[in-house]
């Protein structure tokens, strides 16, 4: 098990993240927040790219700094700006990721073809990455975190800047790898972790807000939210969620506290309202 | 000591007391084996050619240094094959997008760094030993300059693997061989005669003991580098 015990990172005055407490054991973990809630500040901590001010992070009891190249032999990450030799083809970088990763040359031969078949990738795994386009270069970059089979698998933002259907092809892809591992996904995108995420973390403010269920997040708005293709006549106060054309109409998207199903109809809260209601004052 | 802490020191004292910690030696024999040569020197081809280029116009300036100066030019020169071998091979590793990966890898890119300094080490102290042929006449003289370069050669070494364990900007090599050439070239010019007069004086047995001394120093401080927690990942 990973967990966080009052975890704070200081960057000089700037306090990134306060008093974090946190466990991870198997699942899919989704740090949802907006830019600049301290998510990678966090992945960073747990990849050991940064240390923090107070707390300690423990895997399975021990100290993960005090593990180092131990505990780093059991992470797989893929970080946000995924850099990349545009001049190898993918089977060559899985190689030499293999080799810094201390998998013996006959097993890392094995491993890479292994994954460069699972992420799809096999008819060009001995094409040059420069003329890869974005998904299949993220491709690439989870294929290099799964090299050590790791127990712990830590992706920063994994779906940024990639189409619609590659981001469904990669979520589909995370959902399958989360067998037997934890899985920690950062995103600011909700329906990246909507349907895979077993557990939602959120942060706000720099400080842990919730980590539960994403059925046990929307229950907090139970009751809540509604539709309407005439806003003007809610008379009590409202948070308008989103908008959308239906026959003509604006249908109207909106949270209220008090009770508004004499004016609107009253429907289910998704994990999108609740991000959007939590996350209100944040520039996005 | 309360019943947690307790149990958590026994858990500790098991797990690393029953462990040999590995020697230097055996830590560069597995890396060697597992990373291999190809992956030690991987992206380091640009590196080379640019070293290459600059050693060429070095080389021909030196061989343009006046014979009352060769002391002083063998000495600055001795170490340049180093300086801009890493220079330009770390400090392309550090801007490259892959530096933060690296990082959370088993072997770190210090550890493999380390790797790389031994090879340019023993690649450096083959071009000083020429550098040091062509700038002397006698066996004698061979025998005076050669430890005095030796030693320039592991001090940049020195001073190198020490930037890279405690100072972690990102062109911390490229400002340490600027300042390098730019001493180098400033003391003649401010000693005049003086510097050349002590370089060639100074007693050939006191070099030898610089030179034993830098290497020791060198070695202790790459067996350091290859085993050491890591203390940093990212600037």
């Amino acid at each position: 098990m990973l967990s966080l015990n009052n975890v704070t990172k200081k960057y000089g005055n700037f306090t990134a993240l306060e008093d974090i407490n946190l466990e991870f054991s198997s699942g899919i973990y989704a740090l949802l927040a907006p830019n600049g809630a301290g998510k990678t500040t966090l992945i960073k901590m747990l990849t050991t790219l940064i240390f923090p001010t107070k707390g300690e992070i423990l895997w399975n009891g021990d100290e993960i700094f005090g593990l180092d190249a131990s505990y780093r032999d059991i992470i797989g990450y893929l970080p946000q700006d995924f850099g990349y030799y545009g001049n190898h083809s993918p089977r060559e970088f899985l190689l030499y990721m293999s080799a810094l990763k201390c998998i013996a040359r006959d097993k890392a031969k094995q491993k890479a073809d292994e994954l460069i078949e699972l992420v799809g990738l096999s008819d060009v795994r001995d094409k040059k990455m420069k003329k890869f386009s974005g998904g299949m270069i993220q491709r690439v970059g989870i294929a290099q975190a799964m090299l050590n089979d790791p127990k712990i698998l830590i992706l920063d933002e994994p779906t940024a800047g990639l189409d619609p259907k590659e981001r469904v092809r990669f979520r589909n892809l995370i959902s399958s790898l989360s067998k037997d591992r934890i899985v920690i996904l950062s995103t600011h995108i909700v329906s990246d972790i909507e349907t895979i995420a077993s557990r939602v973390v959120m942060i706000k403010n720099h400080r842990l807000f919730t980590n539960d269920t994403p059925a046990s997040i929307c229950q907090t708005l139970m009751g809540k939210v509604y539709e309407t293709d005439d806003i003007t006549s809610v008379n009590s106060p409202y948070l308008v969620l989103t908008e959308h054309q239906e026959n003509g109409k604006t249908i109207t998207r909106f949270v209220s506290e008090t009770n508004c199903s004499d004016v609107a109809r009253s429907v289910s809260p998704n994990l999108e309202d609740v991000f959007l209601y939590i996350y209100r004052d944040e520039t996005m | 000591m309360d019943e947690k802490t307790k149990n958590k020191s026994i858990k500790y004292i098991l797990s690393h007391g029953l462990v040999k910690p590995q020697t230097a030696r055996e830590r560069i024999a597995e890396m060697l084996r597992i990373i291999g040569f190809r992956f030690i020197f991987w992206d380091t081809g640009y590196s080379l050619f640019f070293t290459a280029v600059t050693l060429a116009v070095v080389l021909m300036l030196f061989s343009f240094a006046p014979d009352d100066y060769r002391y002083s030019a063998s000495i600055a020169v001795a170490p340049l094959f180093f300086l801009l071998i890493t220079m330009f091979a770390e400090t392309s590793e550090r801007v490259c997008g892959l530096y933060e990966l690296k990082q959370t890898c088993y072997y770190t890119i210090q550890q493999v760094t380390a790797l790389r300094v031994i090879c340019y080490s023993v690649v450096g102290f083959v071009y000083t030993a020429v550098i040091t042929i062509i700038s002397t006449e006698s066996g004698y003289e061979f025998f005076s300059l050669f430890p005095l370069c030796l030693f320039a050669l592991f001090f940049c070494a020195i001073l190198s693997i020490s930037f890279m364990r405690f100072l972690h900007g990102k062109w911390v090599y490229a400002v340490f061989s600027a300042v390098w050439v730019v001493v180098n070239t400033v003391i003649p010019f401010l000693l005049r005669d003086k510097w050349e007069t002590i370089l060639r004086e100074m007693p050939t047995a006191f070099s030898v003991v610089l030179a034993i001394l830098g290497g020791a120093i060198l070695a202790y401080q790459v067996s350091k580098m290859l085993s050491e927690v890591k203390k940093y990942a990212i600037t």
